[in-house]
């Protein structure tokens, strides 16, 4: 509660002569920090499309490729944890990109390589600005998906 | 420079310190590539120590120096525990690097991101297996 002390009360005041949100004006824009949160859920629920469309076409990739899918997952969920939804609306699940597989297994490993270096370096870019907690959230997960660029070189093994 | 910054960048470094004296009981419980695995990485770890070095006294701050000796989290009694070791000398930096990145500096924010990078993949080539959040706190983001 605000309570109107001297010092609180004129600052009230000069809230309240400023024009209130216009009702009819419908939902505020989004803050530039949720907009860069929404993108980096998108291109989670892109890599997870992905693992499972090339896990669906190559099942022998499956025992390497299943635990990755599953560290994109709980990327995922934390992500989407950060999220602050308003009643009654989610966060919609939008797949944004389904480029084909490929026709070999190899370069199938090769494209999933290329999107896990792509998607680590867009989380470092990610960095700039935000708060620190969602600053770490993003530089975990771009440290997770280069240790997946490892694995999927077939170089991760001591 | 800040004291909340000097201060991330003075964990980073003893985490390195540790990092150095714990590859020289981990290698020695390792031979043929483990070992020479152990060495390259023990020679990765001081670089980086100099390099925090560095930056520490170009802040204008004194670095912290590395103990004379450290409680190890487990004994080390053959190659089995000595990997163990040093995939947790490897959390142990990567965390410290993390502290990095929830700075002010975005410099310095990048520099721990990036600096996460090697020890988070040396964690996981020598436990065998990666992990979905390198740097938190063990049991992350876990739901069960």
């Amino acid at each position: 509660m605000l309570a109107a002390s001297t010092t609180t009360l004129p600052l009230f005041l000069a809230l309240s002569a400023c024009a209130g949100p216009d009702p009819l004006a419908g939902p505020p824009p989004l803050s530039a920090d949720v907009r860069t949160l929404l993108r980096a859920v998108t291109a989670e629920q892109n890599l997870i499309s992905l693992y499972k469309r090339t896990m669906a076409a190559y099942s022998a990739l499956a025992p390497t490729l299943a635990p990755l899918l599953a560290e994109h997952q709980a990327h995922l969920q934390q992500l989407r944890a950060r999220i602050i939804e308003p009643p009654g609306k989610t966060v919609p699940a939008k797949v944004t990109s389904r480029p084909a597989i490929p026709g070999t297994s190899s370069a199938a490993l090769a494209q999933l390589r290329t999107a896990e270096q792509d998607a680590s370096t867009a989380q470092l870019r990610r960095l700039a600005g935000a708060a620190p907690s969602l600053a770490q959230l993003y530089a975990s997960i771009a440290a997770s998906e280069a240790t997946h660029v490892t694995v999927l070189d077939g170089r991760g093994a001591r | 420079m800040p004291a909340a910054e000097i201060q991330a960048l003075q964990a980073a470094l003893a985490a390195e310190h540790a990092a150095v004296y714990g590859y020289g009981v981990a290698g020695a419980m390792l031979s043929g590539t483990g070992q020479a695995a152990a060495l390259a990485d023990w020679k990765a770890h001081q670089e980086a120590r100099d390099t925090l070095q560095a930056m520490i006294v170009k802040m204008g701050a004194t670095p912290v120096a590395a103990s004379t000796a450290y409680e190890l989290p487990f004994a080390v009694q053959g190659a089995r525990t000595a990997r163990l070791l040093a995939a947790a000398l490897e959390d142990g930096v990567t965390q410290a690097y993390l502290g990095l990145v929830a700075v002010t500096n975005q410099t310095l924010r990048t520099f721990g991101a990036l600096a996460m990078l090697p020890p988070a993949n040396r964690a996981a080539a020598w436990r065998g297996s990666t992990v979905a959040f390198p740097g938190m706190p063990a049991g992350h983001g876990r739901t069960g």
